[in-house]
């Protein structure tokens, strides 16, 4: 657990980069820190660590002031990510990642061993193990950085903009496997980064910051989308908040699953049902959905080509976020729905959808009423 | 051009004290003294200014005024100036090298605070953040990243110290020079040209050493060649 308790940094300039801040980030959680630039995001992570003292106030680590703890001692409990990964360009992939460990004296093999399941838990496989840093794209520096920071298996990391250097596509799929790694390893973590759609994605509570390091908010995501504290907040969360705020919400047992027929690859047209409007959802061999495909655009039998792929696919546990992604997106008008083993499971209307989110809403007035009533 | 070729098929220009192998093994003395001594004041003094960036408006002053110095007049100067302190034949020895070693200390010391502090910022970053003491950190990323320049500083100093120590043969300083300066002083023109012959070989040779000792020490990382696969078709053994 990390504790801010009025932390302020001003410096000597009279400038105040961060103001009497608090908030604890909870063992084993992603804290991430957001606001515009020159919010004081990066000054107070690197108080942390101590890269920069703070003029007043104390932050513990699991109770412990780290003012009271060896600079070098206490880096070395927690875990550094930075922004372009910040790689050593002399030594490969694998040294990169056993670097800390022989620096405190492992020895050679164990700590390239260590190094080398460490790039696998990041996704990189043997072959990047002796490359050099500048052999690698964005993305997979950004892994070792990561891979890296976990060598000496510290119970807190921290991370600045860590995927801020790459492209979009990139940048979703680490968010997604960085999510999972940290399901796995359970680190206390805290993250500064400037999007807030990152932020949302990534954080279990998100701490908002306004210029001159003030702490606007500290919220759950789902919380600073449906409440948020001022018109700072509001601004910041952005425009779409309230269709974002439907990827924290779940469709409840009422929400009606059609089952629109299914239209296997290579099976022959004349055998397939008539469908919706003449809509049918492709599957391959192992039944899994490929997208929407019309009775008219098929030949003999069902090609691949001959699939529209315009329609996205929700999972069934997944928000109704997703789900009204998949019905919006889909040339029918309903959104295909997989099961946790990715097979077809059927369709859902738009309709449907908004019924359950209006009863979510329902449902979700009265508790806030009740934390109401306690406060008064 | 038949000079030059008499000069050096003539058996006697290849023994003794003035013979060619003598005067090489003296000018390159004298050339890895200087380099020597200079590498003794410039590498610590950059290190220093590069780490910790004191004093780094002054040095850099210094070693760009230092370059702008005429190497004739200085050696003359120096000379004069130290003839008095010395005895024997250090009286031309010893100013010489002098000159040599403040010929050579600026583009060491300039190679290695600029290698030190264009150290990929990133990476310095990182690394304390990491935990690497101060020590650990010039150590293990600044120094090694900060290769490539040093080595080519002393490159450049070592070009210098060579050329110049030809010079030095006008204030008699042993070495390949004396053949141009003697050469010049009988009109003997195929000694002169066998001289400077000899003066390009011995840069040559010092060029390639450099080059096989920057491929030795700097990382192929930073070199940005790619490293061959030591057996081609070898599958790499199972971690």
């Amino acid at each position: 657990m990390i504790v801010f308790d009025h932390v302020s940094k001003t410096y000597p300039d009279g400038t105040m980069a961060v103001e009497d801040l608090s908030f604890t980030a909870p063992n084993g959680k992603i804290t991430v820190l957001v606001g515009p630039s020159g919010c004081g995001k990066t000054t107070s992570m690197r108080m942390i660590n101590r890269l920069i003292d703070p003029t007043s106030g104390t932050i513990t680590l699991d109770g412990q002031p780290t003012a009271g703890i060896d600079k070098v001692e206490l880096r070395r409990k927690i875990g550094y990510v930075i922004q372009n990964a910040g790689l050593f360009p002399h030594r490969t992939v694998v040294d990169n990642v056993a670097a800390l460990p022989r620096l405190l004296g492992e020895r050679k093999q164990d700590a390239r061993d260590r190094a080398r399941q460490l790039l696998n838990l990041v996704g990189l496989d043997e072959s990047f193990a002796r490359k050099y840093p500048w052999q690698l794209s964005g993305g997979q520096q950004q892994r070792v950085g990561v891979a890296r920071a976990l060598a000496t298996d510290p119970p807190f990391l921290l991370m600045d903009e860590p995927f801020s250097a790459v492209d979009p596509i990139v940048r979703a799929q680490l968010q997604d496997e960085f999510l999972k790694l940290q399901e796995t390893i359970g680190k206390t973590i805290v993250m500064v980064t400037h999007d807030i759609d990152e932020a949302l994605i990534l954080g279990d509570q998100i701490a908002v910051l306004r210029q001159g390091g003030r702490l606007a908010q500290i919220a759950s995501p789902e919380e600073l989308l449906r409440a948020p504290a001022d018109r700072f907040v509001a601004d910041f969360v952005g425009t779409s908040r309230g269709y974002r705020s439907l990827g924290f919400i779940h469709a409840d047992e009422q929400l009606t699953v059609r089952h629109t027929p299914a239209a296997p690859l290579g099976s022959s047209a004349a055998a397939l049902p008539p469908g919706s409007d003449g809509w049918l959802v492709a599957v391959d061999e192992q039944a899994r959905p490929l997208g929407w495909i019309h009775r008219e655009r098929i030949g003999e039998v069902v090609t691949a080509e001959a699939v529209d792929h315009a329609g996205s696919i929700a999972a069934e546990d997944a928000p109704l976020r997703d789900l009204l992604d998949a019905a919006l997106s889909s040339p029918s008008g309903d959104g295909i729905v997989a099961g946790a083993d990715g097979g077809y499971l059927g369709t859902v209307g738009t309709s449907d959808i908004v019924a359950a989110i209006q009863r979510s809403k329902r449902g979700r007035a009265r508790p806030a009423d009740e934390e109401a009533g306690d406060r008064a | 051009m038949s000079g030059l070729v008499e000069f050096f098929a003539d058996p006697a220009n290849w023994s003794g004290s003035t013979g060619i192998p003598m005067r090489v093994w003296y000018h390159l003395m004298y050339s890895l003294i200087a380099l020597g001594i200079a590498l003794v004041i410039a590498v610590p003094l950059g290190i220093y200014v590069g780490h910790t960036g004191r004093g780094e408006a002054s040095v850099a002053g210094i070693a760009n005024s230092l370059r702008a110095l005429p190497t004739l007049g200085l050696l003359i100067v120096v000379v004069m100036l130290a003839a008095p302190l010395f005895s024997s034949s250090l009286v031309f020895t010893a100013p010489a090298i002098l000159v040599l070693v403040l010929l050579a200390v600026p583009p060491i010391l300039t190679g290695t605070y600029t290698g030190i502090q264009s150290a990929d910022r990133s990476a310095v970053d990182a690394a304390r953040g990491m935990g690497y003491k101060p020590s650990q950190v010039l150590l293990h990323v600044q120094l090694p990243c900060a290769l490539p320049l040093i080595i080519s500083g002393i490159r450049g100093a070592m070009l210098q110290i060579v050329s110049t120590a030809t010079v030095a043969a006008y204030v008699s300083l042993n070495g390949l020079g004396r053949y141009i300066i003697d050469g010049r002083a009988n009109s003997d023109f195929g000694q002169m040209a066998a001289g400077a012959a000899l003066v390009a070989l011995v840069a040559l040779a010092l060029e390639l050493a450099f080059l096989l000792i920057g491929r030795l020490v700097v990382s192929p990382g930073l070199r940005r060649s790619v490293r061959r696969t030591r057996m081609p078709g070898a599958v790499e053994p199972a971690a």
